[in-house]
Order: C-alpha cells, then sequence, then structure tokens
C-alpha cells in the first residue's frame, strides 16, 4: 500500500464523487468486472464467506442484521488494506465479543480469496 | 493488496483443546442473576415465563405459526411411544426413579456429590438400563428421545429447579459456562456471541433465540429434523455450525456437554418444564 496522504486525497475525491454522482465506480485502482464477480460469488456462497448470514449486502436475499450493513465501503475504508485486514482478522481491527469471524487468521478464506471480496465489497 | 503476515499456527492450534482444563471461577447465582438482567433487557416487554417459547418471543408472525403447529403438534405420537417404551420395561424403570413420572424430569440435571459429575435424565434413562442388562438406548434420536419426552410431558409445569451448593457443582457450572462463553472452532464462534449478546437478532432468516429457556422444553421435534431429538443433539448442531467438532469435547453426554446442559439449565432455574415441543 502506497502512503497515506495519498489515501486520504483519494478518500475526499471519493467522497465528493460519491455525492454528486452515487453511480460512479471507476475511481483510480478499481479491479476488472472478473474479479469483482468472483469476489460477489465468494462473499455469497455459504460455505465460503457467507458475509450474509450476518451483513445486508445490496442484491443478497434474507441477510441476517447482526452485523452493519455493507454499504458504502469506500467512504468507510479510504485505506483498502484497513479493510482487508478487518476482514482477514487482523487482532488490532477486531471488535471484542463481536461474532465477525477472522477469515484469515483462522484459514476459513485464502488470501487470494480475501483480496476477491475486498474488491467486490469496495465496489458497494 | 499486501498480503497480512501472521502466523495461523496459532490459531490452528486452538481449535482443538481438552474442555475440563478450563473453567471460569464466578459465583453461580450472582451470574446467573446477570446474565437474566442482561438477556431480559433485550426484551423488556418479555415476561420471564415466555421464555420457555425460544425464539419465538422476538417475533410474532412465527410466534403465531408455532401456536397453529402446536394446536395438533407432531410430537404427540412419539409420547404415547415413550408411555409404551415405559410400561415395557416398567419394573426396571421403577426400582431407578420410582413409579411417579411426574416427578422424573424436575430432578435432572443434578450434580452427584458421590459420582463427582452431573447426571442428566437420558444418562441416566441409559445407566438404569445397562444396570438391568438391557441395551442403552443410541444418543440423540429415536427411543432416548421417545422416553425423554413422555417424562417431559407428564412434568409440565413445574419449574426447572438446579441446586449448586457444593463445591462440585460450583465447578460443573463453571466449566460449562466457559464452554459456552469462549470462542471455539474455526468461526471464532461461541454459544454466547449468538444466545446471548445477539439473541432477537437474525443470522440470515434464523432468529436467535437466548440461551435463557434453552433447557425448559426439549426434546424437540424439529421441522427441519423431521422427528424428535435431544438437547445434546441440538448442541452438537450448533457446534457444527461453529465448524466445532463435536467429538473434541467427547460428544453427547460427554462430561463437557453435561456440563454445558449444568450451566444453561440452571440459568433456566424458575421456568417451567415444557417438554416435548414443536420447533422450525
Ligand atoms: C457471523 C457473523 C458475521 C459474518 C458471517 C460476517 N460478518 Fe462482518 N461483521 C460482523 C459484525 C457483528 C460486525 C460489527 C463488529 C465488528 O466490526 O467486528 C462486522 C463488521 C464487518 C465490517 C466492518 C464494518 C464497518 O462499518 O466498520 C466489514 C467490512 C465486514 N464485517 C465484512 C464482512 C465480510 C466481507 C464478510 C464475509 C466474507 C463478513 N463480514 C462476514 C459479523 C459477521
Ligand atoms: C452462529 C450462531 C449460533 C451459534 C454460535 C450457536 N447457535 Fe445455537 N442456535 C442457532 C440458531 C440459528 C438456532 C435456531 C433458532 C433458535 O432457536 O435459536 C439455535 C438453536 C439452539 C438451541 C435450541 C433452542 C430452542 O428453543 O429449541 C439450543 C439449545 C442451542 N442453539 C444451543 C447452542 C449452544 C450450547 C451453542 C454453543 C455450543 C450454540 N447454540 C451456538 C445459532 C447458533
Amino acid at each position: 500500500m502506497k502512503n497515506k496522504l495519498i489515501h486520504a486525497l483519494a478518500a475526499t475525491a471519493v467522497a465528493a464523487t460519491m455525492l454528486s454522482a452515487p453511480a460512479i465506480s471507476s475511481a483510480a485502482g478499481t479491479a476488472d468486472a472478473k474479479v469483482i464477480a468472483e469476489g460477489k460469488k465468494l462473499a455469497f456462497k455459504r460455505s465460503k464467506g457467507n458475509c450474509l448470514a450476518c451483513h445486508m449486502i445490496k442484491g443478497g436475499s434474507l441477510p441476517g442484521n447482526i452485523g452493519p450493513a455493507l454499504i458504502a465501503m469506500k467512504l468507510r475504508y479510504p485505506d483498502k488494506q484497513k479493510l482487508h485486514d478487518k476482514i482477514w482478522g487482523k487482532p488490532e481491527q477486531e471488535i471484542k465479543y463481536s461474532m465477525m469471524p477472522p477469515f484469515g487468521r483462522h484459514v476459513i478464506l485464502s488470501d487470494d480469496e480475501i483480496n476477491k471480496i475486498v474488491e467486490y465489497i469496495y465496489t458497494l | 493488496m499486501k498480503k497480512t503476515l501472521l502466523l495461523t499456527a496459532l490459531s490452528a492450534g486452538a481449535l482443538t483443546m481438552a474442555a475440563n482444563a478450563y473453567a471460569d471461577n464466578v459465583d453461580p447465582e450472582k451470574d446467573r442473576k446477570q446474565l437474566v438482567d442482561f438477556i431480559m433487557a433485550k426484551a423488556p416487554k418479555v415476561s420471564f415465563e415466555d421464555y420457555r417459547l425460544g425464539a419465538y418471543i422476538y417475533n410474532a408472525d412465527k410466534r403465531a405459526q408455532y401456536e397453529a403447529v402446536n394446536e395438533f403438534p407432531p410430537y404427540l405420537d412419539a409420547i404415547d411411544a415413550g408411555e409404551a417404551l415405559w410400561e415395557k420395561d416398567k419394573a426396571v424403570y421403577e426400582k431407578c426413579f420410582g413409579s411417579d413420572v411426574s416427578k422424573i424430569r424436575p430432578k435432572y440435571p443434578y450434580f452427584d456429590d458421590k459420582r463427582g459429575e452431573v447426571v442428566t435424565l437420558e444418562l441416566a434413562i441409559n445407566e438404569c438400563r445397562q444396570n438391568a442388562g438391557l441395551k442403552p438406548f443410541k444418543w440423540g434420536t429415536g427411543d432416548i428421545a421417545r422416553l425423554s419426552a413422555y417424562l417431559a410431558y407428564n412434568a409440565r409445569g413445574q419449574k426447572i429447579n438446579v441446586k449448586i451448593d457444593s463445591e462440585g457443582a460450583r465447578k460443573a457450572y463453571n466449566e460449562g459456562r466457559y464452554l459456552f462463553t469462549r470462542p471455539h472452532g474455526q468461526l471464532n464462534l461461541s454459544c454466547a456471541k449468538c444466545h446471548a449478546y445477539n439473541a432477537g437478532r437474525r443470522a440470515r432468516a434464523n432468529i436467535l433465540s437466548s440461551a435463557l429457556g434453552h433447557t425448559t422444553h426439549f426434546p424437540v421435534w424439529r421441522a427441519k429434523w423431521n422427528h424428535l431429538g435431544t438437547l445434546h443433539k441440538r448442541y452438537t448442531g450448533c457446534m457444527k455450525n461453529m465448524r466445532w467438532d463435536p467429538k473434541t469435547v467427547g460428544g453427547a453426554q460427554s462430561e463437557a456437554f453435561r456440563n454445558l446442559e449444568f450451566f444453561e439449565a440452571y440459568l433456566s432455574n424458575g421456568l417451567p418444564i415444557d417438554g416435548p415441543d414443536y420447533r422450525e
């Protein structure tokens, strides 16, 4: 990952575009459609991410309501690495008593699978 | 994306553990009161008695469906079958349990000071059979659940009243509590995360019940199973969902499972026995 300042700038840029044109999702660094589609599959599949068990995700049916809705991820995570770490289960990002499984740390998903999920939810 | 580097060996090692080497050390009665308050604060309008209804207290539609099913419940045949089992080996059972079938279910689970362990109703049934030279029933479903259902049915309305008045009983509670509250298994979940902290919320379309009332109504006839099953069968199912292999703590009727039941039953003290019952 590059330095913090660039990310901060990118974040304001993203925030600005989202306010004026919510449909736009082509900010710099966006992954290609194939990776995003694979990430979506991994996120929805019960035997993989099963994120819908706990999170509302646009386009997913019967979501749980244990975790917050996965929406506006770019705004909430201007630093993509932080989002990756959150899903991976880096202890510093962990919230006590949370249901959120540490997907990487407990070898539920591979790093590559987590990367794809990050690319997908970054479009939400 | 840069990989987050951390040794995974640590977490892999934490997946298997001998349960009874670990225990909390709290005062059971103080702990019970705190847990009941914590759980009841989530749904201030729900009465204490209603906690025997599990997740149905959190959703009016599901509760209405449940009440409709219970107008002609699917477990009635199983109660009759349980009665037939009792009659068949009546002499054996009466020697172990006495002849009043309404007085048996409320005695269990209890901590047996002489044996130094928790005795559950299902364990006592099978021990009674074996001591008389009869074949023990298989755990989980079938005859063990039918006989247990018959005994629960005859004790309906009596209050759960688990006693903790020895150091051994206190230890059993604390071991059950440890199993209940600590994260276990690949998903890093604990029983408490679903059935205490998030009781009333939804995992997908499933509403999470609170642990208060978990033992009142077993065995249950689950639509998903299409038969009657014991509490320990249900524990096994939840553990598998957590990706926590029940065999690592011994499975149904192991000391760990009995301690877990002891903890959950003590927590439910004062609630009426309501078994058998129907669940989705
Ligand atoms: C068993 C429940 C559960 C599952 C499954 C789950 N999560 Fe979570 N998640 C939570 C909870 C609860 C929180 C809020 C507390 C926290 O941050 O740990 C959360 C928080 C998050 C956050 C932080 C949100 C924010 O606003 O900061 C992200 C991002 C996230 N989850 C992504 C995912 C993804 C992606 C998946 C699937 C690969 C997933 N979660 C699966 C329960 C879950
Ligand atoms: C990921 C969430 C989750 C975890 C973790 C979990 N359960 Fe469950 N449990 C459920 C769901 C969903 C149900 C079905 C709905 C309900 O009754 O709560 C259920 C049902 C039950 C029931 C039946 C309740 C009734 O009213 O009939 C018992 C008992 C139970 N769980 C005990 C446990 C125990 C003990 C553990 C830990 C070993 C555990 N559960 C872990 C989700 C979970």
